[in-house]
């Protein structure tokens, strides 16, 4: 599938979920995005994946805790703790933690699905964006890989001297250092684009694939499903 | 006619001395030039001077004349040249621009202006061409840095360059890429100038050499003859640098570390250490050798302390070290000598010592980023030295650094030892002396010889 049907099929899912309350329904979303996230590389996918699932399931276990709905059947009732006031819970609160859980799973898993199976370069350049533009996303979400390897580097070769790092303030110390080699790798990559020549004019792009009727289906179920989500409102 | 001519080329960097002096020279179409010499004799500033990045994207002082197939370099800039000139840098990491290797290969096709309907398929024959044609459809960030050189080289080739430049692009590669990219390097049907550390191989492929010293050519010959200068003058430039193992070490007081029966594994991935069992004593170098991706570097951090393992014991008796891989890229002060006195609380008067130790005293003052890349790695090596640790742990210190700075450190590393250091060198690298191999080849790090 292009990267533009996709990416407006992913984010009308992730408007639906905003827009339904009933539970089968966004687990039934949230299957489906699970299940597509599960085709990325093993590597990449546990992080995106485990982020969104425990992000989910925090929602599901602590918000019904921390609020009282004052409907529903009260299940437990417990004491009355100071800034959060009474704990108890409600079958009224359960749900509506789980609608908020699974909702957040399925703006997650979208996400996930985003980063880790559509082409950003393709997105980009089809986006019709100034070419330099879609450039400079390109190079940021190309660039973050690069700069958590170097600021786990800068960790290490800093306690590898048996120094070692206490907190915020320990940790803040290597923030300029590695703005400084991010700076490095910026000019060095600045000249890389220019000896393969960034900047002259007459610059042509590759052909793209024409959309198949894939394509132009996730479209129309893109707008369809928010049109059905909204009419079920 | 040549293909590039130099004619008297001066140049300065903008506040740095003379990059290259005097230096005059003619390229052929279709020949393999191995350019060697030392960092910072001037190879890499005459390769940007090649492809007009000298001075048109550094600046400078700049005179004399380079014309590459007809155009002069002072008129035309890079991006002008790009396609006539194609370059790879040292570090993949530093060139990359797209996130899929197709597009990647493809940005400067389309910089250039080339047909659409050729640009996939010119994609793909480069892509072929240095045996990468698998990786296409993969992320950029996925790759080792063996398999993006190859996608940089791709990059250059697709251009369909008259000359190809190279700046040392094996030097932050294993090995089995470093070989692979040169064996690719080989099959290009262009001239070449190729700056190389890994002398034996550069030779193995070149038809003349080029070598430099202190930013002026001292010798410019076909292979043949440039082999039995370098025999005379420059030995260890024609393989002249031999392992002499010291004889293994008695073991007379307890082991500064024992690892024994150790696992571990990166989050939820695959175990790299499946219980490896290793020692280092005093007085004792311990060379750890095998493939990528066999727990060198993994079990090096766990005997520095910097990784918790899994499972297994540990005893450590004494302070250790580490330094990582390229350690010049992973300075965190503002001045050299705040950098070496980090590790001894701020001593500076034995950061000092340390600093002209490895003759860097005119550097104390100076930011770590401006110094070159040797002089860099000087001063990450002071900095692990300076605290005079038990036990030293290296990883990978001679990769891409030139033979005499080999041959230093190698004779540093016996110093280390014979002053009572225990010396673990996590390495490629068969003629860094040691007292004792270690080899890790299994599919996860189990000893196979020790």
């Amino acid at each position: 599938m292009s990267p533009g049907p996709a990416t407006a099929l992913l984010a009308a899912v992730a408007t639906v979920a905003f827009l339904i309350d009933r539970i089968w329904a966004l687990a039934v979303l949230t299957l489906i995005l699970l299940v597509l996230c599960l085709r990325a590389p093993v590597e990449r996918r546990w992080l995106y994946i485990g982020g969104a699932l425990f992000s989910a399931l925090t929602v599901i276990v602590i918000s019904p805790l921390t609020w009282s709905s004052g409907g529903g059947t009260l299940i437990w009732e417990g004491p009355t703790l100071p800034v959060i006031g009474p704990v108890d819970l409600s079958t009224d609160e359960i749900r509506i933690a789980v609608v908020s859980g699974l909702r957040l799973a399925v703006v997650g898993l979208a996400f996930s699905a985003y980063t880790l199976l559509v082409d950003h370069d393709r997105l980009v350049s089809a986006a019709g964006f100034a070419r330099r533009s879609a450039l400079a996303v390109a190079l940021a979400t190309r660039l973050v890989p690069s700069l958590e390897r170097d600021a786990a580097g800068l960790s290490e070769s800093v306690r590898g001297r048996g120094v070692e790092l206490h907190g915020a303030r320990g940790y803040a110390t290597l923030l300029s250092p590695l703005v400084a080699g991010s700076l490095e790798r910026a000019t060095g990559l600045a000249e890389a684009m220019e000896a393969r020549g960034f900047g002259r004019s007459g610059a042509t792009r590759a052909p793209r694939p024409a959309w198949t009727w894939i394509d132009r289906t996730a479209l129309v179920g893109a707008v369809v499903l928010v049109g059905v989500a909204v009419a079920w409102l | 006619m040549a293909l590039a001519s130099v004619d008297g080329l001066s140049f300065a960097y903008p506040g740095g001395g003379p990059g290259v002096r005097d230096v005059s020279l003619e390229l052929e179409a279709g020949e393999i030039v191995a350019l060697l010499g030392p960092s910072g004799s001037g190879k890499s500033t005459l390769l940007r001077a090649l492809a007009g990045l000298v001075p048109h994207f550094h600046g400078g002082r700049f005179s004399g004349r380079v014309e590459v197939a007809g155009l002069d370099t002072r008129s035309h800039g890079p991006a002008e040249l790009a396609g006539v000139v194609a370059s790879v840098f040292q570090d993949p990491e530093d060139q990359v621009v797209m996130t899929r290797v197709e597009n990647e290969v493809a940005f400067g096709l389309e910089n250039l202006g080339v047909a659409p309907n050729q640009i996939w398929p010119r994609t793909h024959a480069a892509l072929a061409e240095v045996g990468a044609a698998h990786l296409a459809e993969r992320r950029t960030v996925e790759l080792s840095g063996g398999e993006l050189q190859r996608v940089c080289l791709a990059s250059a080739l697709a251009l369909e360059p008259q000359l190809l430049l190279l700046d040392e692009p094996t030097s932050q590669l294993d090995a089995t890429g470093a070989e692979a990219f040169l064996s690719a390097v080989e099959q290009a049907r262009c001239a070449v100038v190729l700056s190389e550390q890994r002398v034996d191989r550069a030779l193995a492929i070149a038809d003349r050499v080029i070598m430099m010293e202190e930013g002026r050519i001292v010798l410019d010959a076909p292979i043949a003859e440039a082999r039995a200068w370098l025999a005379h003058w420059r030995p260890r430039y024609a393989g002249g640098l031999t392992s002499h193992d010291p004889a293994p070490v008695t073991p007379t007081r307890a082991p500064l570390v024992v690892l024994d029966e150790v696992h571990f594994s990166y989050g939820s991935g695959p175990e790299v250490l499946g219980g490896q069992t290793l020692t280092v004593h005093r007085g004792e170098i311990v060379a750890l050798e095998g493939r990528n991706g066999s727990g060198k570097t993994t079990l090096a951090k766990v005997a520095a302390g910097l990784l918790e393992v899994a499972s297994g014991t540990i005893t450590r008796n004494g302070r250790s070290t580490y330094l990582s891989q390229d350690p010049g890229r992973y300075l965190v002060r503002e001045t050299a000598i705040e950098e070496v006195a980090l590790g001894v609380g701020g001593d500076e008067v034995r950061a000092a010592a340390a600093l002209e130790r490895f003759g860097l005293s005119f550097a104390t003052c100076r930011h770590p980023r401006d110094l070159s890349s040797g002089e860099r790695e000087r001063l990450g090596i002071a900095a692990v030295a300076v605290p005079e640790p038990d036990l030293l742990v290296l990883d990978e210190p001679t990769r891409g650094i030139d033979p005499d700075r080999k041959a230093a450190l190698a004779e540093w590393l016996v110093e280390q030892a014979e002053a009572g250091r225990g010396v673990l060198v996590a390495t490629h690298d068969p003629l860094l002396p040691a007292h004792r191999r270690v080899r890790l080849d299994a599919e996860v790090g189990v000893p196979i010889a020790v």
